[in-house]
């Protein structure tokens, strides 16, 4: 296990203490740890793909990263408007 | 060596945001901290990928994903900052 894995784990479990954040607090502060978390599991998947020497996972990366922007943008757009 | 050392500063850069996502009390306190975490830890992690890589289609990636998050994010915290002002001051003209 090389350090890219050991980093990956890490920031991989960081995701654990955001869902419960996101579950418990209002849905605005749930909204802010799912914007952290996209941000987490960006890193997660670069990490991982030097890691485990797939560079596949690179363009998974960067996928996540502009998929978790929309998905932010959708959910502040729908909260803005109901909440 | 200098790969893990990037690579623990990222980490433990982004485990103080994470820590101030979950710790903080109001939501724009939180949202400094989500801010954070796009800025110096994917930096850091970006730097110990391309130390690790080169610049290597991987490492061009690497930049293109971090880069991504760099830029992109100030727009999504601006727009969250503006529905917490309005959900907490209904009558703003934000």
């Amino acid at each position: 296990m090389n350090a890219f894995l050991i980093a990956a784990t890490i920031l991989l479990a960081t995701l654990a203490p955001l869902l419960v954040v996101a579950h418990v607090r209002r849905p605005i502060d749930g909204l802010v740890a799912l914007e952290t978390a996209g941000a987490v599991t960006t890193l997660v998947l670069l990490c991982l793909s030097v890691g485990m020497d797939e560079s596949i996972f690179f363009t998974v990366a960067i996928v996540a990263a502009v998929a978790s922007w929309i998905g932010g943008l959708v959910f502040v757009r729908f909260l803005g408007r109901w909440i | 060596m200098a790969v893990d050392v990037l690579l623990g500063l990222g980490v433990a850069a982004e485990l103080l945001c994470v820590a101030g996502v979950i710790v903080m009390r109001t939501a724009l306190d939180r949202l400094h901290y989500a801010g954070a975490a796009t800025g110096v830890p994917a930096l850091f992690v970006l730097a110990a990928v391309l130390v690790h890589e080169h610049l290597s289609s991987g490492g061009l990636e690497a930049i293109a994903a971090v880069a991504l998050l760099f830029l992109l994010n100030p727009a999504l915290l601006i727009a969250t900052a503006r529905a917490i002002r309005r959900t907490e001051e209904p009558e703003s003209d934000l």
